[in-house]
């Protein structure tokens, strides 16, 4: 067994954390603020290649292992959700099917640019009335000509209402549930294609999320992504452990914002003439959250060592989804306890993560999908 | 072996640095005590007015007074200095870190293949060696220091290190003319001083110094005149510079000046890490900040919670009316 | 042309420092960076060689295996090689015997301009820089500002004064040590990132360098740590009460007259 990062992850650790710390970090307020779209932000730290991450050096990326990846996932949501979950989107999900499957050609007109973040990507899956549950997506496709005809709605897209391109899953036959789903490439510009309704979030602000509406929207065929039809709901499992384990870390990184924050917050502050963290029950907090974050970053780590391995993994990536986001928000309420009243305060910093750590418990499966599925795994068919 | 001091004097517009008659100061009680001499080294040219001065602080005042001596450069200053050394011996030689002492002096202890302890804050006899006191880690951590013996250390000190006391002493002074020729691979085309009347940060005994809650380079103008009254220095944070409200030569912290002023007083300075390491040497902390629970607090001796801009024109009311009274 | 840099690794300003029981050594929380005035050093070394577009940016440092990683980061914002002189089993803080290092790896290196950061951030000492170049027996300029290269011969150099800025031109080899101000240091790509990841970067030994090991072992320092001890600490601050911002104010003034005397 060896738990250690390789001296080159110690080193891309370092290295993110100080380029996010450079670049994000002091820009996260402004983003929650603001809750618009930070193009300054992103231009400067897209222009660094690190949308890239996953993808091969030979087109530009840099072949990271999964490792380094959770390692990237958990250093940029440390610095600021908004953003991270806008850069992730164009790294993971939003590129995923345009570099597996994609054409030169699509590749050259989407991937490539939204890996230089010249070109905004996203993935979209859920609908008003389907989220966890991908059987009943209504969004249609028929063949029609040399193409495909795209109608329905989505909701909750990341990058929905700013994107370049988006894989859309819809289904060619309602009837046949799961086995019905595929993906296919919009461009920003077709006909028929456009933006709805912007959700005001909770959290997670400054990434923009909403609603894309394909209304009798033609694309050629060779916009199906995929290598045979009614493969879709198998391309999803193929990326859901990541998916999944990229969520978890990404929950590490807002708890362990939170966490440096209330550690600062609890040497400094000065109560009943000495530092709170004289005080036994504060003790007992650090305790407690410290053992938090090391369950949750073992959990997510060792799934993406199982992962990279290319080992069963589904059962631990969900796990480690579910249990890093509640150790997220057991960690970012215990920062609001330890604040103090200031805590409630807009002014200060501990509320953006209490309203942060909660937009992680939906992407990637609710906690009750995800339980149910891993009970369900674990004791079989009956 | 006699334990002789050289204090190389610094001076600049025609009087003698603060520091220097600081270092002069310590080391007369130093040389006292150890019944030794205490040299200072004047270098550079038509220093009569200067020599004048310094004759009341040491027991010898050697003058190199030359016009190849004009403006400070290193290979000329260390050229003197190290002639000095040579020609008087002494067992440690004490110079101001300055940012004229970080040029010279670790030159010249290369030049002597000599020790140098640099930044010190405090210096004492122990058993017949000296020992230094020098912060390390931004004041994170004091230590204390000592050199190995028979080595003749330079020691440079930090401004406001030592109270001044002048003791009259009238002493003698020795004129060397010492031959120096400058470098020829390095020319001074242009030196060009601004703010010539202001105190230098780092000597000042009061520093007013703005953060974000300025609220903006106009808002800058009352510390200017609070400054003024006390014959002090504005300053500024990282966020302030950062922002370009004031210049980085006004920068306090990490990444800028280490001062330790008599009174610092911090405005609207919400008291970061990086900031507090290079003021918390400052004898007395003064913090004004509309947030009670402003972590520059925990580093004040005084605390004023309220509107800077209801406290700060009654400050400098104030300030002008004390001044008055003394 | 052959630039070198020398840089340090420096514990990160929030890194937390404790003192062991006996006083005579420092623990320090594993947080370290390359020190910030040599992240000035770095890139103006890489902006020069771009500019001329010929030439070499060499980065040096003399410290423990651990530093690789600040010199990995000098390789990630584009420098072209790093050498660790490793100091394992010679670890003597002493200036001079670092300068002294420093310079006779440069001189054995080969140069035509040696740059580095105005001072390290934990010791503020700013001394290895002048020390190296009087060892090499080359100019220097301290606190520089700005610097353009001239015909490959000389450079023409802003730097800091007393009170004010100087400009200067020297010619080559010279030392110069980067103050804020110089440049904006970059953050790197990731092809940079992943060069620095891959660079194997060579680990000298300093007794290889031609001084005799007596003279940089850890019994040559001239300077001796006698002890560490915490800064003391300030009481409690004291909150000026007042019913109006003018009475806060005559209280302040107040207490800074009769209590603490400074007014």
């Amino acid at each position: 067994m060896n738990f250690a990062l390789t001296e080159e992850q110690e080193f891309f650790k370092k290295t993110i954390a100080d380029t996010v710390d450079r670049i994000v970090t002091p820009k996260a307020r402004e983003i929650d603020e603001k809750d618009e779209f930070p193009w300054e932000v992103w231009r400067d730290f897209t222009k660094l290649g690190y949308i890239g991450l996953r993808y091969p050096e030979e087109i530009g990326g840099m072949n990271a292992d999964k490792v380094m990846c959770m390692i990237f996932y958990e250093e940029i949501a440390r610095g600021s959700v908004g953003f991270a979950q806008s850069v992730i989107m164009n790294i993971l999900m939003g590129t995923y099917f345009i570099f597996r499957f994609g054409s030169e050609e699509i590749k050259k007109r989407c991937l490539y640019p939204a890996m230089r973040g010249e070109k905004i990507a996203t993935m979209c899956f859920t609908e008003d009335q389907s989220g966890s549950d991908l059987g009943a997506t209504r969004t249609r496709a028929v063949r029609d000509g040399d193409g495909w005809r795209i109608n329905g709605t989505k909701m909750w897209i990341t990058n929905g209402p700013i994107c370049d391109f988006c894989t859309v899953l819809a289904t060619l036959d309602p009837q046949k549930g799961l086995k019905g789903l595929n993906f296919f490439l919009v461009e920003k510009g077709t006909p028929g294609f456009s933006t709805g309704q912007i959700i005001n979030k909770l959290g997670c602000r400054g990434t923009v999320t909403g609603e894309l509406v394909f209304d009798d929207v033609w694309v050629p065929y060779e916009n199906f992504l995929g290598e045979e039809l009614g493969k879709g709901v198998y391309y999803v499992g193929d990326i859901l452990d990541e998916v999944r384990l990229m969520t978890g870390a990404m929950a590490l990184g807002i708890a362990r914002g939170a966490y440096a924050e209330a550690l600062e917050f609890a040497r400094k502050r000065i109560a009943f003439g000495q530092p709170i963290g004289n005080f036994q029950l504060m003790r007992e907090k650090f305790a407690e959250m410290d053992t938090l974050l090391n369950t949750a970053r073992l959990m997510v780590y060792y799934g993406a060592w199982l992962l990279e391995k290319g080992m069963e993994s589904r059962v631990v990536a969900a796990e480690a989804k579910m249990y890093a986001t509640e150790a997220c928000l057991k960690v970012v309420d215990e920062l609001t306890r330890i604040y103090g009243a200031n805590a409630f305060a807009y002014e200060y910093t501990p509320q953006r993560y209490f309203r942060d750590a909660r937009f992680l418990l939906y992407g990637g499966g609710t906690h009750e999908v995800l339980r149910d599925f891993i009970g369900r795994t674990i004791i079989g068919r009956l | 072996m006699p334990n002789d001091i050289l204090v190389i004097v610094e001076y600049k517009d025609g009087g003698v640095r603060k520091v220097s008659l600081e270092l002069l100061s310590r080391a007369k009680e130093m040389t006292s005590e150890s019944s030794s001499t205490l040299y200072a080294g004047i270098i550079g040219y038509d220093v009569k007015g200067i020599v004048e001065t310094v004759q009341a602080f040491a027991d010898k005042v050697i003058s190199v007074d030359s016009a190849v001596l004009k403006d400070y450069r290193w290979d000329t200053y260390v050229s003197a200095a190290e002639q000095l050394v040579r020609k008087f011996n002494p067992s440690m030689i004490f110079g101001g870190s300055t940012v004229t002492g970080k040029d010279l002096f670790p030159r010249l202890a290369a030049r002597l293949k000599t020790a140098i302890i640099s930044d010190a804050v405090g210096i004492e006899w122990d058993n017949g060696g000296p020992r230094i006191r020098k912060p390390l880690y931004g004041g994170k951590i004091i230590s204390w220091l000592t050199c190995k013996e028979g080595v003749v250390p330079v020691i440079t000190f930090r401004p406001n290190s030592f109270a001044i006391t002048n003791r009259s002493l009238n002493g003698e002074v020795i004129e060397e003319s010492l031959e120096i020729v400058p470098d020829s691979r390095f020319s001074t085309l242009n030196i060009e001083r601004g703010g010539m009347q202001k105190v230098d940060l780092q000597e000042s005994d009061f520093i007013i110094c703005g953060g974000r809650g300025m609220k903006g380079p106009e808002n800058f103008q009352i510390l200017e005149e609070i400054a003024d009254i006390m014959k002090g220095r504005v300053a500024a944070s990282r966020a302030v510079v950062d922002s370009k409200w004031r210049d980085y030569d006004d920068q306090v912290g990490k990444s800028g000046k280490t001062v330790s002023p008599k009174v610092y007083v911090g405005c609207g300075v919400s008291g970061a890490l990086h900031h507090t390491m290079g003021m918390d040497t400052s004898k007395v902390i003064v913090a004004v900040n509309s947030d009670p629970n402003a972590p520059i607090f925990s580093y004040a001796d005084y605390g004023v919670v309220g509107d800077l801009f209801e406290i700060l024109p009654v400050l400098r009311d104030e300030l002008i009316k004390a001044k008055k009274e003394i | 042309m052959n630039i070198i840099v020398f840089v340090k690794q420096v514990a990160d300003t929030e890194a937390r420092i404790l003192i062991k029981s006996d006083q005579k050594a420092l623990e320090i929380e594993n947080k370290y960076n390359l020190n910030f005035f040599d992240e000035f050093a770095v890139e103006e070394a890489i902006r020069i060689k771009e500019k001329l577009k010929d030439g070499q940016v060499t980065v040096c440092t003399y410290g423990p295996k651990r530093a690789l990683e600040a010199l990995r980061t000098a390789i990630a914002m584009g420098a072209d090689r790093a050498v660790l002189l490793d100091n394992t089993g010679l670890e003597a803080d002493d200036p001079l015997i670092v300068a002294r290092i420093l310079a006779a790896f440069a001189s054995q290196d080969g140069f035509d301009l040696i740059l580095c950061g105005r001072q390290a951030i934990d010791d503020e000492n700013a001394n290895v820089g002048p020390m190296a170049a009087e060892f090499l027996g080359i100019p220097h300029v301290s606190a520089v500002v700005n610097l353009e290269v001239v015909d490959g011969q000389g450079v023409k150099v802003e730097s800091e004064v007393e009170g004010g800025k100087q400009i200067i031109e020297v010619t080559l080899p010279a030392l110069l040590s980067a103050q804020k101000g110089l440049n904006t240091p970059r953050v790197p790509l990731i092809t940079g990132v992943m060069k620095a990841m891959k660079a194997a970067i060579p680990t000298v030994d300093p007794t290889s360098l031609g001084i005799p090991k007596e003279e940089i072992g850890p019994d040559a320092s001239k300077v001796v740590t006698l002890s560490y001890e915490p800064p003391q600490q300030r009481p409690p601050v004291k909150i000026i009460e007042g019913q109006t911002p003018a009475e806060k104010v005559r209280n302040l003034i107040k207490v800074l007259k009769e209590e603490s005397k400074v007014l």
